[in-house]
């Protein structure tokens, strides 16, 4: 490899070492505070230094890729698979760009194996890329898993000139690829079984295998199984056939019974996952009815082990609550007798989160603790907004971080409007029906707080684009953070403690004059909170200038420069009502005092929280 | 006879009951021979002071009791068919009198109605005028109120419009005008009016076309497409949310009309809205009626619309028809007499005997575009999925055997149609012509269409012609090429485009890539020779410009920049396109603060530039 792609990945190792949340030791807040803050500044300097690796190494290169020799377009290919190689994901953005790059190359030289391996190759990628973006519908993320689809389905399409292609490399990533069309999310689950279906009479098919005994056809049948069984389990569609029942069915046992017998032999339980998936599959295959499925589940949620971290004991611990929680969603009446049940098994998430010491599996934990957060059910025990922000708290800092600032200095200029023009809000029906002035005012900063603390929590669905990438974004990357605005509203609006946040979640990078901005469902004038909404997208727009993330997407700002840009927007990007407040020197500097304490406030509380939850470093 | 009728006549009597009330009298009762005598109806002669009603007839009054009196009128003094002559002449006095009275309620409720009527839509803009007066600073505020009273202005100058057409036709001043009008185009029209009404109410509009041979007619555009707005209008008006209108168009042979040959145009509107009585249904052609509905509350209108429907329908010789089903819903149907243009008949040129592929969820929709493309000589190759569409475009260009183009539905069973259009041109390549069969507005959907890939748009309702015409278009400059085996799909040979580019080979590239499609290209080896190179160019000689960013001497934003600073009018509009690997964020933005228009990035992807040139280049004369 070139010593730039060398360097370039030596970078995302410190990288990622830095962006684990650091434990506090015996250091005092203050100090702790100086501690993230030069991470995060070293955070900068390595995506500043990678990018500029990118653009005199990695970049000329691709513009002359027709012109580059052997060696070059080997070593590229081979910095690609360290930063992606199907499973260990280092900055797969970045495999993409290569990947996109190599297969203009293959057409353009009509190379027809290098074509297909280039096609198996970016679609993989953009699985992974897709397969990220958590909690979101297929009308939100459908292009993605569409590109992703159509790259396997073209290399699949090989599949008829499988006589004529003679090096098995080639038929395997044909094959490969006929198998991974069936992932992602289907427009309905009949339309991913028959496409399964399809890909094992393919696989299993004697022609094809004698023609390439040396390709693991096992195991690429065991894999097709799988898929067939999984993603499936969570909806039960009304009209299926009988055969696609045995299909199914006949997976599943392919599948779990495996696991089992190898348990039972082992004398041991088999893995919750197993069960549960066989059981999921029993119940959408309709052997049984939802209160005999979920009596299931409860057997398997009581045997979990809450001092077990590994991946079986996290998956017991959270996932399989967070399942359980999205039928009793799907089928609230049977909500009532699960009531207590349910807010038990919740405090024991928390406590078993808060009980987490290491730092392997800290991916994982919040990978099915993401999950839950989509499915969780309010029941008036655990608040849903104080589950978020513990979520938030410890394992997206940056970004409580950020929202606390927010939120606070949201407070602060609600507060001077208030004192000048008590009505301003008056829109929001439980602000107008405040029974006095002092309530009134204190339902408007408590607002202004909260719309704060949750404006930015539909990161969490893309939270590897902002704690993951050590460099700006591609624009298709920053198309993907664009969907946490309707994240947060997926998340925030149907939950009784946090749908009147949901509107500043939605809304707070739409336009003043609706002329850009995201998301279109956003529509400013019909929203009666608009006011304050307005005032969370001017201070998310100030903290993010002048803030290390704004790496991803710009240059930073200081305060000065982020107020000038924002009053120089007035009337387009911001409301005048707003930006002309900015201009009076007193309100400015009230202002950035506001995000000065918001900042200590955070930091405060990230210390306080890292010292309950984990012990000192050796 | 005559005695008999004399004698029957001296005997005839008539009866009255009447009672005393105060001073004055009233008729309880009154029998058939007191209606022919005094020439009235029961209910006016129970209405009117029965003095009135006997007045210069003899009358004997026998007392009943203090209150009640009888009557006896003589028919004496009258001959019978005097006194029946009398009677059908009252009788029609009095249904013109009714009608008359009928009429002038109707007018009234008519003033009264219109009175509010435009009282509304002025409220509306004088209290949004207040509004967005009292929120100047407030951009979108004020936006918002503009447009409100924009739609209140629109509705305001109908209501006008209509009564202004209601007393031309009334007056006869309503001329008819017979010009050659595109039969597809103005449907487009209508229906790019009334989809965005359906839309709004979530209605499903279905509008087929069905056996059309001359869409080239003769006749009054501008009054067809008021009588099919109106109708379709009132179908989207009277039927509620979520409910269904259902809108066919035929055509059939007419007797020719002054030589040539002509059609009846066939006309249809069935909803399942509200729909009227037997009653309403009688009267629905009249001036000021309109039905009255609890389930659709606001109803607009003036009630002139189907009456100025009617009168214009049978202006152009043509007829009406209705029938509706009170709470079932309305079926019009109208057919008109129209002479067929002597433009008709143009049949495009197209790949014939090629193969089309079709992706098209609709079975209707995929069955209708096949009959057309069978008519004009191609195969159809139809499909569901985008999946099988990609499987088969692929396994299509491998053997060498590419349909001549992708037609691409709306809606397909597996995917979007703009994503399968983005991978199916990167996979064709940049000639292979993509077509997107749609009811979308175009100009809604334009810009991600073009960027996924998308050469024409079919629009829906689909007509045979603009489908072939489409293909043709796409698709006789490839036939040519086919022909003289070379040779560009499009002529830009007068059109120049300046290559900034330090690398050779990648120079070779693009000129060749370049040179496809016509266009003269001038290489510039770094930016300060792109800034020379266009300073002493003559004014608008370059269309487009590419620029390479990393460059020795002069880098492409610096470049780019200088271009822009020239003092010549072109210098500011001339198309800059960024051409680099480098795809951060950042780097879109620098190229934009540059003054760069766009970005593409390395390697160059055909179908990119071609994209870019397709949307830059207005042929021009090639030179000399």
């Amino acid at each position: 490899m070139q010593p730039y792609q060398e360097e370039y990945l030596d970078n995302l190792r410190q990288f990622a070492a830095l962006s684990q949340r650091g434990r506090p030791g015996e250091l005092t807040c203050e100090q702790y505070a100086a501690r993230l803050t030069q991470d995060r500044a070293q955070i900068v300097r390595l995506g500043k230094r990678n990018m500029e690796l990118l653009r005199t190494g990695l970049f000329p290169m691709l513009d002359d890729l027709l012109d580059a020799t052997e060696e070059e377009r080997r070593d590229v290919e081979e910095f690609s698979f360290r930063l992606y190689d199907g499973r260990t994901e280092l900055d797969v953005g970045l495999f993409c760009q290569i990947h996109q790059a190599l297969l203009s190359l293959a057409r353009q030289k009509r190379d027809r194996a290098a074509m297909i391996r280039e096609l198996y190759w970016l679609g993989m990628g953009r699985n992974s890329l897709s397969s990220k973006l958590v909690g979101l519908d297929l009308s939100d993320i459908g292009e993605y898993v569409t590109r992703m689809r159509l790259c396997f389905t073209e290399a699949a399409a090989y599949l008829k000139y499988y006589d004529e292609i003679e090096d098995a490399e080639t038929r395997g990533y044909i094959l490969r690829s006929r198998a991974n069309m069936s992932l992602g999310q289907f427009r309905s689950p009949s339309e991913k079984v028959h496409m399964v279906k399809k890909t094992l009479q393919i696989l299993q098919d004697k022609g094809y295998q004698e023609k390439a005994p040396e390709l693991p056809w096992d195991r690429f049948i065991y894999l097709t199984h799988q898929n067939m069984t999984s993603s499936i389990a969570h909806s039960r569609e009304k009209v299926m056939t009988p055969e696609d029942m045995a299909d199914i069915m006949e997976s599943a046992y392919i599948v779990y019974q495996r696991r089992f017998e190898e348990a039972g032999q082992q004398n041991r339980q088999p893995p919750a996952k197993s069960a549960f998936g066989y059981h999921a599959i029993e119940y959408y295959c309709g052997f049984y009815d939802l209160d005999h499925f979920l009596s299931k589940l409860e057997g398997l949620l009581d045997a979990a082990d809450p001092t077990d971290y590994s991946s079986d004991g996290i998956y017991s611990m959270i996932s399989l609550p967070a399942f359980y929680s999205q039928y009793l969603e799907q089928y609230p009446e049977r909500l009532p007798q699960r009531k207590e049940y349910l807010e038990d098994i919740y405090r024991r998430i928390l406590d078993y989160v808060d009980g987490y010491t290491g730092k392997s599996g800290n991916g994982a934990l919040f990978l099915y603790l993401r999950q839950l957060s989509f499915t969780f059910v309010e029941t008036g025990g655990i608040l849903y907004g104080d589950f978020l922000q513990r979520l938030l708290l410890r394992f997206a800092p940056e970004v409580y971080r950020h929202s606390q600032i927010v939120g606070e200095a949201a407070q602060v200029l609600c507060g001077l409007i208030m004192d000048d023009d008590p009505t301003f809000f008056d829109d929001i029906d439980f602000v107008r029906d405040a029974a006095g002035p002092e309530e009134k005012r204190r339902a408007v900063l408590d607002y202004a707080m909260g719309c704060g603390q949750f404006h930015d929590v539909g990161k969490i669905s893309v939270i590897e684009l902002y704690s993951r990438t050590p460099r700006q974004w591609f624009e298709e990357e920053y198309e993907m953070a664009r969907l946490h605005a309707l994240a947060g509203r997926i998340l925030l609006e149907p939950r009784p403690s946090t749908s009147r946040y949901a509107p500043a979640a939605l809304g707070h990078h739409t336009w003043y004059d609706g002329s850009r901005g995201y998301p279109a469902a956003y529509k400013r004038l019909e929203q009666p909170a608009r006011q304050m909404v307005d005032v969370i997208g001017l201070m998310d727009w100030l903290e993010t200038m002048m803030s290390s993330a704004r790496m991803y997407s710009g240059t930073q700002k200081t305060f000065e420069e982020a107020v000038q840009a924002a009053t120089a927007l007035e009337g387009r990007r911001f409301s005048p009502l707003l930006t002309a407040r900015l201009r009076d020197e007193g309100t400015a500097e009230r202002i950035r005092r506001a995000f000065d304490q918001g900042r200590q406030d955070a930091y405060r509380r990230m210390y306080e929280d890292a010292r309950k939850s984990a012990p000192a470093d050796p | 006879m005559e005695e008999m009728d004399q004698a029957y006549v001296e005997e005839y009597k008539g009866h009255l009951v009447v009672q005393r009330e105060g001073d004055g009298l009233r008729v309880l009762f009154a029998d058939g021979g007191a209606r022919d005598i005094t020439g009235r109806s029961q209910e006016r002669l129970l209405a009117e002071p029965p003095e009135q009603s006997v007045r210069g007839l003899s009358v004997e009054k026998l007392a009943l009791d203090d209150s009640h009196e009888l009557w006896v009128l003589d028919a004496q003094g009258c001959s019978l068919g005097h006194m029946k002559e009398l009677s059908r002449v009252n009788a029609a006095l009095e249904e013109a009198l009714k009608a008359a009275e009928e009429a002038n309620q109707a007018k009234s409720r008519f003033l009264s109605s219109m009175s509010h009527d435009i009282r509304t839509p002025m409220n509306a803009i004088v209290g949004m005028t207040a509004i967005g007066l009292s929120h100047i600073d407030e951009k979108a505020r004020v936006q918002d109120c503009l447009s409100k009273i924009q739609t209140a202005s629109t509705h305001l100058m109908s209501l006008v419009n209509d009564v202004l057409d209601m007393s031309r036709i009334d007056s006869g001043r309503m001329t008819l005008s017979e010009e050659a009008f595109s039969l597809p185009d103005l449907i487009h029209e209508v229906a790019v009016i009334v989809r965005p009404q359906a839309a709004q109410k979530r209605q499903t509009m279905q509008i087929e076309i069905g056996d059309i041979r001359h869409e080239d007619l003769l006749g009054d555009p501008l009054r067809l497409r008021q009588i099919l707005v109106n109708i379709i209008g009132n179908a989207v008006k009277y039927t509620q949310e979520e409910g269904s209108i259902r809108i066919s168009l035929g055509q059939r042979p007419a007797p020719d009309r002054g030589g040539g040959p002509a059609v009846w145009l066939d006309f249809s509107c069935q909803d399942n809205g509200i729909g009227m009585t037997q009653e309403f249904l009688s009267r629905i052609f009249l001036p000021f009626e309109r039905v009255h509905s609890t389930t659709i509350s606001k109803i607009e209108g003036t009630g002139l619309g189907m009456s100025i429907v009617k009168k214009l329908v049978d202006g152009m010789g043509g007829h009406i028809f209705v029938e509706s089903k009170e709470g079932e819903g309305s079926c019009f149907r109208v057919e008109l007499p129209l002479a067929v243009s002597p433009l008709d008949h143009k049949e495009p040129a197209l790949p014939v005997g090629r193969s089309v592929l079709v992706v098209e969820r609709r079975a209707d929709r995929a069955g209708q575009i096949a009959a057309y493309l069978r008519e004009g000589g191609l195969e159809t190759i139809g499909l569901e999925t985008g999946v099988d569409a990609v499987t088969r475009l692929t396994e299509a260009q491998y053997e060498g055997q590419m349909p001549c183009a992708l037609l691409l539905g709306q809606e397909l069973a597996d995917m979007s149609a703009l994503d399968v259009a983005t991978h199916a041109r990167q996979l064709a390549g940049p000639d292979f012509p993509i077509l997107l069969v749609s009811e979308d507005d175009w100009a809604q959907i334009e810009y991600r269409a073009v960027r996924a890939g998308i050469d024409a748009f079919v629009p829906c309702p689909l007509f045979r012609s603009r489908l072939l015409g489409a293909l043709s278009a796409l698709t006789a400059g490839a036939a040519q090429a086919e022909k003289a085996m070379s040779g560009p799909d499009t002529d830009h040979s007068g059109n120049h485009v300046l290559l900034v580019e330090d690398n050779e080979l990648n120079q070779e590239i693009a000129v060749e890539l370049l040179e496809m499609t016509g266009v003269q290209v001038e290489v510039a080896g770094d930016g300060a020779q792109a800034v020379e190179m266009f300073r002493r160019s003559p004014e608008g000689w370059y269309d487009v410009i590419f620029m390479d960013i990393q460059m020795p001497v002069m880098n492409g934003y610096e470049a780019t920049r200088q271009i822009r600073k020239l003092p010549r009018p072109d210098a500011g509009q001339v198309w800059i396109v960024a051409m680099t690997a480098n795809a951060f964020m950042e780097d879109v933005r620098l190229s934009r603060e540059a003054g760069m228009n766009e970005h593409i990035s390395k390697p160059v992807d055909v179908d990119r530039l071609n994209e870019i040139l397709r949307g830059q280049l207005k042929p021009k004369a090639p030179e000399g």
